[in-house]
């Protein structure tokens, strides 16, 4: 039997192997064991996850064996690219985040799991409904135009850059229960043998694997319950009447009605989501193997909105010719069924008037009531009814996708130092979505009937890796790991649409988009290691992309890697650090991921029939020559990163400090060009260079460690200074709602990127801005576009987080909390609709933000739209989640069951006055806001 | 697998340069793109395959533009929306990052790249109607250069496409390079075309109003030119429309109504942007022109279209051009007689002085009146002795008869003391005038709410016989617009000749009166040649062509737009008007041109 040291209790699935040879087994559920065909004075090994490996000579016939649970954990090993190694042993800065660190509670997507978890990677959704996309970016944003998320890879295979069509987050691909761990590689020494595709730092995600074991199950289910907790500050039916009473004309006042519509109310419920999977390890047929599948069903709170999602995965990683042969099988694959509400209810929500009810009876529009003209017909300036919006509204899609590889690595015979691996995967995807408008939708088209628009696509990734792996001690001081190979990638996109209205119109009504690009790749990297005091690493890998000019496509990324670990020096012996290492690393990466394809080419895009030309009696198709840039290159980005490592007093302690200088060159930028020497007024060029400068430091504590309690707290804080050092000229970007083009962000030199770029309001003694009145900054007597300043950018200085465990015998308590720091937002709702006019214009009574009762602004001009009086410090701290559980090791025989109860999104605290602080980009309009939920929750070993 | 990195587009829209000029046929649809590049805006219509970035792709189209620089920075129009740099064109205070100024100057300049390409691949065909094609190239990139001129006076001149960066030149160059290539292309181009393509006649039209300009763009005058190429589109075949097809009086709305390709208004247009609104769709152009102008109380089925975008106006300095002068009038009758109106209608009410006849014959008496609501009775020398009034409504009139009954308007009446009988017929005069006033303020005390200024309704999606134009769902519309039309070459040669420039002022008279005729319905717009003055010409340019992307120019050409001379409601963005710097008479270069390209500078006072 073998137990674990400090319990006594059984430890399942332990392998025990005679030295020397391949056999061996595995222990049951309750940590018992046989093996025969054994030999006195065979030496028997008994090695563990987690637990320090023991060798013991067989000397009886019941041999029991305590393990030690190695407090160190040196020797997790780490996955980085194309090979993994042992974290002791790493040279660059990664974070690995393993299933027991995994935030709990209400979680739909991967990325969710690490929320908070790593110092300088942000987590951010874009609104609250089920399933969304939540946005990554690891140490600041590394580029203008180009993707600023990581490279995700799961079991070796990176996944396509862009978006999955209907569905919401490319991650929901996995179900998370899956996931064994996360690695997330921060620096270009650790990330740069991905080259190109590494710009943005790597997630590796690791699924869990089959084991060589006794079958095991898990089963886990829980429910969500959803409630929306917040709503915008818009005017009540009371306030909007008296305003419309004292401001309004006859006919204003003549438009009022008599209800008392909270529409907001209308439009957001209390919503539900169930999570069941299953999952079985063990060897099947001589076969380690795991399968799981899961099915999710959450609805949001927006009325209407759902996400439904079914997973199945299959681990098989069998091994032949004696271990000299593995191969891992990996299949996964999903199935979603989303149902997307309409967004544009959140707006009309907050626009519509308060006074008027839902319904009319006299409505031609289903009985919705509408802003109607003479004809019957709505005003076409006119907000549509937002609950007839959700309700005459469908806009649903369903998601295929398989990602699965063969990863086959071969261990030479001859040479059992060198193995040859072959990597095969396949990443698809394939996406149906309509979009179904009632003919009863309330519209200004007298000749409307309704519409369907409906949508294919199909995305397919295919890769090839193959590489040698050299792995040799010598004299056993001298470690060296050398690895080089290729890799080829495909990414093809073949897209369909089909619109009801262009076919009615008898214009061309089926769409069809494809296009191919294909990425290239050699790559290799030695570690040397002395001692296992001192490591050294070097990478370098060659990238070419179809996306480039063929003189310009390869580009070279290379990187350098020292560490020392100091806690192994002599000198060190009776310290307290059980470690103490010292990194430093340089590295670069390259980026075109998110660049369109065949920028380089002269090609002419043809019109479509809604914009042909008349000549005579006949419309011609035209031929458009597209801008082109030749000479588009790598972007290419370098990193500088010094870093220790520390454990310390039984690695109670532990943690690390990275200080990092990330500079990224030739940014490719759409970029203004002499239109009289091109195509257009905007190329795709490689333009400027960026900087982000930050301080990483983490702690991980556990305070109270006895049988019965345990206490961990972990803290991480990262600060991040991102700078355009270079750019020619200003971009403006930040499109906001109100007016048509309007700018309030800007990329500059010397600046953040997306710094708000503002008029500066001007007050009165009372401290109420004055309408139309503005900072004369540059002195010339005219209010224009030069008076425009720099006022703060939306990302934050300073990201911490604050997590805490407690366990009490069978109890466990976690708490996950964040902090943002110093970055500012825009609030849109109030700057587009507070301003007094907009009550009544356009023949119709629209509602107001409340803001108005502050500002009291009458008309909405640029300038006021783009006061500073609209941007506000939007730092905040957020209680995540609080998850509380309670285990029961044995409730029935080779029973374990935990049930838990989780709350997310508890709580706020911030000065910001607008729905939600934490806005991606930093403008916040038509936010749909993040519900509270509270999870319900059990799980079952067997 | 290297070879796998030459991918080339599988995109069944995308087409290589061997595709597109494989031969003539294919190459007419790159020819499209040049004359769509300044109708539509992009690939997708309404919007979607934008050809210019950095601004809304429905603001990017060429002639809402031109709207926007030609008119709204004019006495001819105000916008109420706060959209980024829109505000700043009525106010005339505009900076060198205007939205507008810096995208219409990228797209003036991807004409000429679009033209320039095309001329050096069709070059390489053989067929004989690719030499057309060319010429047409040609005159629109003279056509892009000519309002390069206009507008920003110093441009880089390009022929070719090259990725250098271009050397400025000077408006004179840019002058000479358009007259050049004009007068180079006025016999290639076809003798005449199908609609929607140019020929000759848009060659000459072109320059005579090129020349018409040479004294502000050159600082030589170039009258003389002007009169030789007005009179050669005047003798050429197209027309003015004569023809009322909705017979409201006038054949001049015919012009801008959904059908104006058939229903006789396309013998005037010698150089039209057509729209369509199923194949043809922008959010600029005539789909602009319509809905942004419908706003307050106004009936957008009325114009053919499912609402209006509530903000485009004009001011007083406009409206105030159609002012009927009923004194005039009168005294054009004869002379004033002792037979006059009298009674509520009248403007003194029953109490008079009566409004006084004019005796246009032995017995007969007539007036141009402007009357109210209420009756009158028709009365002599100021005494109830000597009165008139109809008893049975029948045109008959009786001694002491009923007062007669009538409601407000403009009237033109008639008494006939021989057979006792009297006409009351509306007086609409000028028609060109098409305003709607109700619900609207004639002042503007603030620009952006709509009610103040009145709406103009010049521009409609429906046909001569009212119907909605193609677009059922009323959102696009059909109408093309006329960017040069035979009128205004009428009026080029009335200015040129009274400029010095020879020519015939009987003839300029006689031109003029034609299209008074057409808008009056009659003769009674009619002018003489005393009244022929410069400054009668800019009204009468102002009265048949706002709205059509001249004003500013004309402005300019008069010394008006900038200078105290004449003012109207928030010029300088103040309510009564004020003068700005004489540097506003160009706009700048745009900021992100100068500083991608080191080889320009700035226009002075920028």
């Amino acid at each position: 039997k073998v137990t674990e040291a400090s319990s006594g209790s059984g430890l399942p699935g332990v392998d025990i192997l005679i030295k020397g040879t391949t056999i061996g087994t595995s222990t049951d559920f309750d940590g018992n064991y046989i093996l025969e065909n054994v030999k006195t004075g065979d030496i028997l090994v008994v090695s563990y996850m987690g637990f320090k490996t023991q060798e013991l000579t067989v000397n009886s016939t019941t041999i029991n064996v305590q393990l030690v649970e190695d407090t160190e954990s040196l020797d997790e090993v780490v996955v980085i690219g194309y090979g993994s190694v042992k974290k002791e042993d790493l040279t660059g800065s990664a974070d690995l985040i393993t299933s027991d660190d995994f935030n709990k509670g209400n979680v739909v997507s991967a990325q969710q799991l690490i929320n908070g978890k790593v110092a300088g990677v942000s987590v951010t959704s874009g609104g609250g409904a089920p399933g969304e996309g939540q946005n990554i970016v690891i140490r600041g944003l590394g580029s203008l135009s180009l993707t600023s998320s990581p490279l995700i890879v799961v079991d070796g295979v990176p996944l396509n850059d862009g978006g999955v069509g209907g569905s919401r987050n490319v991650l929901n691909l996995i179900n998370p229960n899956d996931i064994e761990s996360m690695v997330v590689l921060k620096d270009a020494s650790a990330t740069s043998i991905y080259g190109s595709r590494a710009a943005n730092g790597v997630i590796m995600i690791t699924t869990k694997k089959g084991k060589d074991t006794e079958f095991k199950f898990n089963v886990n289910s829980s429910t969500t319950l959803y409630t929306a907790i917040d709503e915008v500050d818009v005017m009540n039916a009371d306030q909007f009447s008296n305003l419309i009473e004292q401001t309004g004309d006859a006919d204003a006042i003549a438009r009022l009605g008599n209800a008392d519509t909270n529409w907001q109310d209308q439009i957001y419920v209390g919503a539900i989501g169930t999570d069941h999977s299953i999952s079985a390890l063990g060897n099947a047929w001589g076969v380690p193997m795991r399968a799981s599948v899961g099915h999710s069903d959450h609805e949001g709170t927006l009325k209407g909105d759902e996400f439904k999602r079914t997973t199945a995965s299959l681990n098989l990683s069998p091994s032949f010719l004696d271990d000299h042969l593995k191969i891992e099988l990996n299949a996964r694959g999903m199935y979603t069924e989303n149902k997307f509400a309409n967004r544009d209810a959140i707006g009309n929500a907050a626009s519509f008037d308060p006074t008027q009810s839902v319904y009319d009876e006299n409505s031609i529009f289903a009985g919705y009531y509408a802003w109607t003209g003479t004809n019957g017909y709505q005003l076409n300036l006119a907000p549509t009814n937002p609950v007839a919006q959700l309700a005459l509204n469908q806009d649903t899609a369903e998601v295929r996708r398989l990602v699965g590889n063969a990863k086959v690595d071969y261990k030479l015979h001859f040479f059992p130092d060198v193995t040859a691996t072959v990597n095969v995967g396949l990443d698809k995807s394939n996406s149906h979505g309509r979009n179904i408008t009632s003919e009863f939708m309330p519209t200004s088209d007298t000749s409307w009937n309704g519409s369907r628009t409906a949508f294919t696509q199909e995305a397919t990734n295919k890769l090839f890796d193959a590489y040698v792996t050299y792995n040799k001690t010598f004299n056993e001081d001298h470690s060296l790991n050398f690895v080089v190979g290729h890799s080829y990638q495909s990414f093809e996109f073949d897209n369909y649409s089909y619109d009801s209205e262009d076919e009615e119109d008898g214009n061309t009504y089926e769409f069809i988009d494809k296009s191919k690009n294909v990425l290239l790749s050699y790559f290799g990297r030695l570690n040397y290691d002395y001692k296992g005091k001192y490591l050294a690493t070097a990478t370098l890998r060659a990238d070419a992309s179809s996306k480039l000019n063929p003189d310009d496509r390869w580009g070279y990324f290379s990187s350098y890697a020292l560490a020392w670990n100091i806690h192994k020096e002599d000198f060190m012996e009776d310290g307290i650090f059980n470690e103490l290492k010292l990194r430093v690393g340089y590295g670069e990466v390259g980026n075109v991921n998110g660049l369109a394809d065949y920028k380089f080419l002269t090609s002419y895009l043809a019109s479509q029939s809604t914009a042909n030309y008349q000549f005579g009696n006949s419309f011609y198709q035209t031929y458009r020559p597209e801008p082109l840039n030749e000479e588009l290159k790598w972007e290419v980005g370098r990193t500088f990163n010094v870093g220790i490592d520390y454990g310390l007093l039984d690695r109670r302690i532990t943690g690390s400090v990275n200080v990092y200088l990330k500079e990224t060159q030739d940014l490719i930028a759409s970029s203004f060009v002499d239109p009289f020497t091109n195509f257009g007024n905007r190329i795709e060029k490689n333009i400027g260079d960026m900087e982000n400068r930050g301080i990483e430091f983490v702690i991980n504590t556990t305070p109270v460690k006895t049988d019965d309690f345990e206490w961990n707290v972990n803290y991480n804080i990262s600060f991040n200074d991102n700078e355009v050092t270079k750019l020619p000229f200003d971009q403006a970007v930040g499109g906001i709602s109100g007016g048509v083009g309007n700018n309030v962000q800007v990329h500059t030199e010397g600046e953040a990127p997306y710094s708000f770029l503002v008029y500066e309001q001007v007050y009165d003694a009372t401290g109420s801005p004055i309408e139309g009145v503005f900072v004369d900054r540059n002195g010339d007597d005219i209010i224009n576009d030069n008076d425009r300043y720099i006022n703060n950018n939306p990302y934050a200085d300073v990201l911490m987080g604050l997590n805490t465990n407690f366990r009490y015998k069978n109890f466990d308590l976690a708490i996950v909390t964040r902090a943002s720091l110093g970055n500012y937002a825009y609030d849109n709702v109030a700057s587009s609709t507070s301003y007094l006019r907009r009550a009544t214009e356009n023949s119709i009574l629209t509602n107001l933000h409340t803001d108005q009762f502050n500002s009291g602004f009458v008309n909405s001009t640029e300038n006021s739209l783009l006061s500073d009086y609209y941007i506000s410090e939007a730092s905040f701290f957020k209680i995540d989640n609080i998850t509380l559980g309670y285990n029961l090791p044995n409730v029935f025989k080779d029973t374990a069951l935990r049930v838990y109860g989780s709350m997310q999104n508890v709580a706020t605290i911030t000065d910001y006055k607008g729905l939600d602080p934490e806005i991606d980009g930093g403008i916040d309009n038509n936010f749909y806001p993040r519900p509270r939920s509270i999870v319900f929750g059990v799980n079952i070993d067997f | 697998c290297h070879d796998d990195l030459d991918q080339s587009p599988i995109d069944p829209d995308s087409f290589t340069q061997e595709d597109v000029f494989a031969d003539a046929s294919t190459a007419k649809g790159a020819l499209a793109k040049l004359y769509a590049s300044l109708a539509l805006t992009g690939q997708e219509g309404p919007a979607g395959q934008p050809d210019i970035a950095d601004i809304d792709e429905g603001f990017s189209q060429y002639s809402r533009m031109l709207f926007n620089l030609n008119e709204i920075t004019t006495d001819h129009a105000v916008v109420g929306w706060g959209d980024p740099g829109l505000p700043d064109l009525h106010g005339l205070y505009w900076s060198s990052s205007n939205d507008f100024t810096e995208a219409m100057y990228s797209r003036l300049a991807q004409v000429v790249s679009f033209s320039n390409s095309f001329i050096a691949n069709a070059s390489e065909l053989s067929e004989t109607e690719v030499e057309a094609y060319i010429a047409e190239a040609r005159f629109l990139r003279a056509f892009a250069y000519y309002n390069l001129m206009d507008m920003y006076a110093n441009v880089p001149l390009t022929t070719v496409i090259s990725t250098e960066l271009p050397m400025q030149s000077n408006r004179t160059e840019i002058f000479a390079f358009v007259e050049a290539e004009l007068l180079e292309i006025q016999d290639i181009l076809l003798a005449g075309n199908e609609y929607g393509r140019v020929d000759q006649v848009a060659a000459w039209a072109l320059l005579s109003k090129l020349y018409l300009n040479a004294q502000v763009w050159t600082g030589t005058d170039r009258f003389a030119d002007c009169v030789i190429f007005s009179d050669k589109v005047m003798s050429s075949s197209y027309s003015i429309n004569m023809n009322d097809a909705n017979g409201n009086g006038s054949a001049y709305d015919e012009l801008f109504l959904a059908d104006n390709n058939t229903n006789g208004a396309q013998d005037e247009f010698i150089y039209a942007l057509n729209f369509d609104g199923l194949q043809s769709q922008t959010y600029g152009g005539t789909t602009f022109l319509v809905h942004a102008a419908i706003g307050g109380n106004m009936d957008a089925s009325e114009f053919g279209v499912n609402g209006g975008w509530g903000g485009l106006r004009t001011t007083k300095s406009l409206v105030n051009k159609f002012t009927v002068d009923t004194d005039a009038l009168n005294a054009s009758l004869g002379t004033q007689s002792d037979w006059g109106l009298v009674g509520s209608a009248t403007p003194n009410g029953w109490d008079g002085p009566d409004a006084e006849m004019h005796e246009t014959g032995t017995n007969q008496y007539a007036i141009y009146v402007t009357l109210v609501d209420g009756e009158f009775k028709f009365r002599f020398a100021e005494d109830w002795g000597n009165n008139y009034g109809d008893n049975d409504a029948d045109n008959t009139i009786e001694p002491d008869g009923s007062n007669i009954a009538v409601t407000a308007g403009t009237y033109y009446i008639t008494l006939d003391l021989d057979t006792l009988t009297y006409t009351i017929d509306l007086y609409l005069g000028d028609k060109r005038g098409m305003f709607h006033s109700d619900g609207q303020n004639l002042e503007i005390e603030s620009i952006p709410p709509f009610e103040d200024g009145y709406a103009v309704k010049k521009f409609k999606n429906v046909d001569s016989n009212g119907n909605q134009g193609n677009d059922a769902g009323g959102d696009f519309v059909d109408t093309d617009l006329p960017l040069i039309r035979l009128a205004e070459i009428y009026l080029n040669y009335a200015e040129a000749a009274l400029r010095g420039g020879g020519g015939d002022l009987g003839t300029a008279v006689n031109k003029i009166n034609e299209l008074r005729t057409r808008a009056y319905g009659d003769t009674s717009g009619n002018i003489s040649s005393s009244d022929l003055t410069l400054d009668f010409v800019l009204d009468e340019r102002s009265r048949e062509l706002y709205w059509e992307g001249q004003r500013r120019t004309d402005l300019v050409r008069y010394n008006y737009f900038t200078t105290e001379s004449y003012l109207w409601p928030f010029k300088g963005d103040e309510v009564n008007g004020l003068s700005v710097p004489d540097y506003r008479n160009i706009f700048p270069l745009p900021i992100n041109v100068l500083s991608t390209n080191p080889n320009l500078t700035q226009n002075i006072g920028y």
